[in-house]
């Protein structure tokens, strides 16, 4: 597979404060990279440069090899789908998605028939057959998605950039579309760039994942990769499943006032700074005084609990430090009934923790 | 009452002439039709009082027999008969569409850029209302300065003249620019331009940008994609535009007179003159012309674009 997209050394600053720092990244062609970052992280700063709607301060955007600096957004062939969806409001679903045909600088289409049987067959493809005729007013959030989408895909753009293209929609919609999108890659093959600040519609889109952090790349990996080992700290904050301790490392032991866990192997044995990482799920709520050896074990004080079908989530508060998450996937085990207030030992075992210093 | 007294009242006792109160304070939120309808009376009132019954009195008195100084409530049609056999009632009447249509275009073909650069161009809200409150600052003069001040421009020794001389692109100066149908044209472009503008700003400040940069990224040039997108939202903000000018020019008098030296005669201007010779009802007769013709226009631009469903 070749490079379809390459990003190289991209620098933005608005007023001067740096919103993209030197990024570089790849995009296989074909793929579909889902793009996680926090807003403020550059993300959307990051897809207009690529569509072209924003000039960097600095670096290279090479598609096909070559570059596109120069070139104005309507010559580069990247389609754009934007989170609001952008919709023509004067026109019908079909003279929506007939516009890039229509009007476009390059290889405009003149011949009606030809149009119609583009526009219809994309409609058909989204799932909205027989709707061209209807205003846009007259669809819902879901529909308007899709010729949104579909409007992109009938003129074959070579990308597609998604900028957060489903957090305008309700969560069941969300899902569907989720299903939707991966079977349109799958059927047309175009290489998509989805961006998104929610970490599970990152993990479950992308063949590849990335993580945008501060204005540039913390992590490219497949999504089980990211999810089992983020690169960093701050990664694995992203990921919005880790309790995550700041401290340091003696002796091979993470500490933190009153606090000292075993550290897994590999882990370093000295560290001023270190931050220790452990998901949720990976805790055991026990009766105090059951510590195991080999086993890291802090005790606090149960708070609340959260139930949401599949899993629930019990927060602690230990002595000092923030909240520790507790999460019981309900599949393997029942639902537990604490008592507020009480202390219980959270334990885990050593080698399921993560160090980073 | 019986209109209150409907079955979501419940019991029968309540039916009765208290039903009314307790129609009212039953429903505090959930406000009866009547009720609503209250609202509306004051304004109803006046406008029968001061607008619809003159009007309905000034299509009477359009068919009142007129004599030298003196009016009679005999109906004849004399005063219509008159008015379509005058070549001078006629020749206004051209003369006032003639200047309607021209300035209409003058003041979107001047107006439309304006609006396009508030409007669209710049981006921050603040600076933009400030850009167009400096539009109306001429307004802060009276209106008979602002048309009176052509004169010293327009002049065969005014500044446009004496400029035009100095830099020696003529040598004697053009007499044509004032007292001509020309000048009322110049004068009342620049007067009701800001009428134009203002809407159509008002219409292309509420574009989503995002649809500009949708229609570039399917590929449209900028040409395109004013010819396909912005022109056709900003529309609804043209028709605005163009009823306001619209009514003020055809009702106009006041430029036409000051501005052609009285050579101009619309219809407003017929008015004024019957008005004083005591002429009522051939003023009537004009005035019924002046107020259909307003009329057709307006209904004619309403059909451009569906301004309620636009607005």
């Amino acid at each position: 597979m070749t490079a379809i997209l390459d990003l190289h050394g991209i620098s933005k600053a608005y007023a001067g404060k740096p919103a993209l720092r030197g990024l570089s990244l790849s995009v296989d062609r074909g793929a579909y990279v889902s793009m996680l970052g926090s807003s403020g992280s550059g993300k959307s700063t990051l897809l207009r440069i690529i569509a072209g709607f924003e000039r960097p301060d600095a670096g290279d955007i090479r598609v096909d090899g070559r570059s596109v600096l120069g070139v104005g957004a309507h010559e580069r062939g990247i389609g754009f789908v934007f989170q609001n969806f952008a919709l023509f409001p004067h026109m019908t679903v079909f003279e929506n998605v007939a516009f890039g045909l229509r009007h476009r600088v390059r290889g405009a289409l003149r011949a009606e028939q030809e149009i119609r049987r583009r526009v219809e067959a994309m409609l058909d493809m989204v799932g909205l057959g027989g709707l061209g005729g209807r205003a846009i007013g007259q669809i819902s959030g879901g529909q308007k998605q899709r010729v949104a989408l579909a409007r992109t895909l009938v003129t074959d753009p070579a990308i597609i950039l998604l900028d957060e293209p489903l957090g305008a929609l309700d969560a069941n919609l969300r899902e569907r579309m989720m299903v939707e999108l991966r079977r349109i890659h799958r059927q047309l093959g175009i290489t998509f760039l989805h961006v998104t600040g929610n970490e599970q519609e990152a993990l479950a889109m992308g063949d590849r994942l990335t993580v945008l952090d501060n204005g540039a790349v913390a992590q490219l990996a497949e999504p089980d990769a990211v999810y089992n080992r983020p690169a960093s700290a701050r990664v694995a904050r992203f990921l919005n499943c880790y309790n995550i301790f700041e401290g340091r490392i003696e002796d091979g032991r993470f500490r933190r006032d009153g606090l000292s866990l075993p550290c897994p192997k590999g882990a370093p044995r000295r560290a001023a700074e270190a931050s220790y990482c452990v998901r949720f799920d990976r805790i055991t709520i026990a009766e105090p005084g059951s510590a195991q050896p080999d086993e890291a074990a802090i005790t606090a004080r149960f708070v609340a609990s959260e139930y949401d079908g599949p899993t629930i989530t019990y927060f602690f508060a230990p002595p000092n430090g923030k909240a520790v998450e507790v999460e019981y996937h309900l599949s393997h085990h029942r639902p537990e009934e604490f008592a507020v207030d009480r202390e219980y030992l959270l334990r885990w075992p050593a080698e399921d923790a993560l160090v980073y210093a | 009452m019986n209109s209150l007294g409907n079955a979501n009242t419940g019991s029968i006792d309540e039916r009765g002439p208290m039903s009314e109160l307790g129609a009212a304070r039953g429903a505090p939120r959930a406000t009866t039709p009547f009720a609503a309808a209250l609202l509306a009376v004051p304004g109803i009132l006046w406008m029968v009082l001061f607008l619809l019954g003159p009007l309905l009195m000034i299509v009477y008195v359009s068919f009142w027999t007129q004599k030298t100084f003196t009016i009679e409530s005999t109906l004849t049609l004399k005063s219509w008969i008159f008015f379509f056999s005058s070549q001078t009632y006629l020749s206004a009447l051209l003369t006032t569409l003639r200047i309607w249509l021209i300035v209409l275009v003058a003041t979107f073909v001047v107006g439309y850029p304006v609006a396009l650069y508030i409007g669209l161009f710049i981006r921050n809200k603040t600076i933009q209302t400030i850009v167009l409150v400096i539009c109306v600052v001429p307004f802060w003069t009276s209106f008979l300065i602002r048309v009176l001040a052509w004169r010293p421009m327009l002049g065969t020794e005014g500044a446009v003249n004496l400029l035009l001389m100095k830099l020696g692109v003529i040598s004697a100066p053009i007499d044509v620019l004032l007292f001509t149908e020309f000048s009322v044209i110049i004068g009342m472009t620049q007067i009701y331009v800001v009428f134009m503008v203002g809407p159509i700003a008002f219409m292309l400040s509420r574009i989503d940008h995002s649809l500009i940069e949708a229609a570039r990224d399917l590929g449209a040039g900028t040409w395109r994609i004013f010819r396909t997108i912005i022109f056709p939202l900003s529309l609804p903000g043209v028709v605005t535009g163009a009823i306001f000018v619209s009514v003020m020019v055809l009702g106009e008098f006041a430029t036409s007179a000051e501005l052609s030296g009285r050579k101009v005669n619309m219809l407003g201007n017929i008015i004024v003159t019957q008005v004083g010779s005591l002429k009522w009802a051939f003023a009537a007769v004009a005035g019924v012309i002046l107020t259909v013709l307003m009329g057709l226009v307006i209904a004619g631009l309403l059909r451009v674009v569906n301004l309620r469903k636009e607005l």
